[in-house]
């Protein structure tokens, strides 16, 4: 059985990449993807604590995955609103670099 | 054997998470998105979620990534162009605020497992990869969460309706015709 520490240290890292990448690209598609990483490593821990605690007949405990598969479908759903925007973007600068946003800078 | 499988898949999940940051071609970097989606999925495999890891490469390797490939081949997009001085800004507020997030959330994480070890579930009870997970998950799914699996629809109606409004070129005055070539006033003209 896979430790669940070494589970909830690689979500850590997963997620912790995910804000690197956010916070420091500037390719709106990479910063989308760095979304995208994050979520997958709430999935994992969502996963891990679901395996951990025993449901009520004594089998898998399936809220972890129902919780997750939710995290999925939102995922997508932001995956294709954050493309249409980045397309949006990308026809009205023709750029998909974050500082090119300024729009709204005061 | 199945931990030393996944150590080595997670190695390769955060070294494919690390390449997403890094690189600098947005084509490398979303497939190295790729490689830790796919990685993950086995992850959940030796997890004994044999279902979700099929939803994994399904919805996310499938689905998700091609989004981003034709969004990336689209656009047509060249590499983001070399910082001056990238080393001394790896150390800016925003890496301190990304290793502040690692460090917190393995804390909490830490504490969690702590607090818990003694309501873990003994290693038997579950069997690794002989659950009939995909029965467990439709009843709870069609039973308890009736209701967000429903709104979930709704949320996907509309997704699909803002991502057609968004992608749509605008027009340029009345009577044209959009962006698949369709009359835009239906039988008039």
């Amino acid at each position: 059985m896979i430790p669940t520490e070494a589970l909830l240290l690689v979500a850590g890292l997963l997620f912790s990449i995910g804000t690197l990448g956010f916070l420091i690209r500037r390719n709106l598609i990479i910063v989308l993807a760095s979304v995208e990483l994050m979520l997958n490593a709430a999935n994992l821990t969502f996963l891990a604590g679901s395996r951990i605690h025993g449901g009520p007949d004594g089998l898998l405990n399936v809220e972890g995955p129902i919780f997750a598969l939710f995290v999925i479908l939102v995922a997508a759903c932001e995956a294709a609103i954050g493309l249409a925007l980045v397309i949006a973007f990308y026809r009205q600068r023709q750029t998909v670099d974050l500082e090119a946003a300024t729009e709204l800078k005061g | 054997m199945v931990n030393l499988l996944f150590y080595a898949l997670a190695a390769v999940a955060v070294a494919c998470a690390l390449g997403v940051v890094a690189v600098r071609s947005p084509m490398q970097s979303v497939l190295n998105l790729l490689g830790s989606f796919v990685c993950l999925s086995v992850i959940y495999l030796l997890m004994g979620f044999q279902f979700m890891a099929a939803v994994q490469i399904l919805v996310y390797a499938g689905a998700i990534m091609v989004l981003f490939l034709f969004v990336v081949m689209l656009l047509n997009l060249t590499d983001e162009p070399q910082r001056k001085s990238a080393f001394l800004e790896l150390f800016d507020a925003r890496v301190i605020a990304a290793l502040a997030a690692f460090f917190g959330l393995v804390g909490v994480a830490i504490a969690v497992t702590g607090q818990t070890a003694t309501k873990l579930a003994t290693p038997g009870m579950v069997p690794e990869g002989g659950f009939d997970e995909i029965e467990a998950l439709a009843t709870i799914l069609f039973s308890k969460y009736m209701l967000p699996f429903e709104a979930a629809s709704l949320l996907l109606l509309a997704t699909m309706v803002g991502v057609m409004l968004l992608a749509k070129r605008e027009r340029a005055g009345r009577g044209e015709t959009d962006q698949i070539g369709m009359d835009v006033h239906g039988g008039q003209s």
